[in-house]
């Protein structure tokens, strides 16, 4: 059980886990769209603000190709297995899937659509709900950077302090650039 | 019970070697020093790995299916034992020296 949790990528891997993960990640977006949860950044999850349907899809691709593209020329780098496009493309997919949960959390939230620019302001809109889904929402991102991590040494065969230092840069580059890019289209 | 063949001297940690072999049939022994095959030092699982994997004409898709798990966990398993081989290996060369 705990593998299946952690660690799927065991026994689903390439085209299948890509599939699966697309269709997670279609329906965390369209959840997203319902209950205003924009997943802006590679392990971001924010509430509030209206968008078309098109700006949750393209944001939750973006947080997936980015990551999939680094971690995929990390593997070239410092694996010495010959590794497939398509097991860290499927296995990051399927890394994914848990963002469901804080789409469908963001149904029991309410934020103001404009962010709060004072103190005043933010202890106004910070009331047990935010509280509950900041908490929340900070779980499912840690699981999913768990699962991005085992996604990642198991696709590219990594181990140790080689997978750990490079998978903390990929991270952050991935993290700095969707960022940049989703602040760039939106 | 199956017995696992040992190949690491318990008392020193070295590579050891074969000093007899026996006919089960008519009990002629064989004496010398001879060296165990390079397969012989891995684990009875890595073992078996290989054996299923030259049946299944070296197909690591056919490995994942036979044994449910993802291609790239099965390429790992693979990785981990040339890797162990590779040792075994250079570790023999520097011995036999």
């Amino acid at each position: 059980m705990k593998k299946w949790l952690f660690n799927p990528f065991i026994y689903i891997a390439g085209a299948k886990a890509l599939i699966i993960g697309w269709a997670f990640m279609l329906v965390a977006a369209v959840i997203g769209y319902f209950s205003m949860t924009h997943f802006d950044g590679v392990i971001d999850v924010h509430i509030g603000h209206i968008s078309p349907m098109w700006t949750y899809i393209t944001e939750t691709a973006i947080d997936w190709a980015l990551p999939a593209i680094i971690f995929y020329i990390a593997g070239l780098i410092f694996s010495n297995s010959s590794i497939r496009a398509v097991d860290v493309a499927g296995t990051l997919a399927l890394a994914r899937w848990v963002m469901v949960f804080p789409a469908l959390i963001g149904f029991g939230v309410h934020m103001p659509p404009a962010a709060p620019a004072t103190i005043d302001e933010v202890m106004k809109i910070l009331t047990p709900s935010v509280i509950v889904f900041g908490l929340l929402t900070m779980l499912f991102s840690i699981w999913m950077i768990a699962l991005m991590y085992n996604a990642y040494t198991t696709s590219c065969n990594l181990k140790g302090s080689k997978a750990i230092l490079s998978f903390i840069g990929g991270l952050l580059v991935a993290e700095v650039l969707s960022k940049l890019i989703i602040g760039l289209i939106f | 019970m199956q017995k696992n063949l040992p190949h690491i001297c318990p008392s020193c940690a070295s590579t050891l070697k074969v000093k007899s072999l026996v006919c089960e049939r008519c009990t002629t022994e064989v004496t010398g020093i001879f060296s165990l095959p390079l397969l012989a030092s891995l684990t009875q699982q890595e073992q078996d790995f290989i054996t299923d994997f030259v049946v299944s004409s070296g197909s690591l898709k056919i490995m994942a299916q036979k044994l449910g798990l993802s291609y790239p966990t099965v390429r790992n398993l693979l990785d981990d034992i040339i890797q162990k081989i590779e040792a075994n290996q250079k570790n023999n060369k520097t011995t036999s020296k």
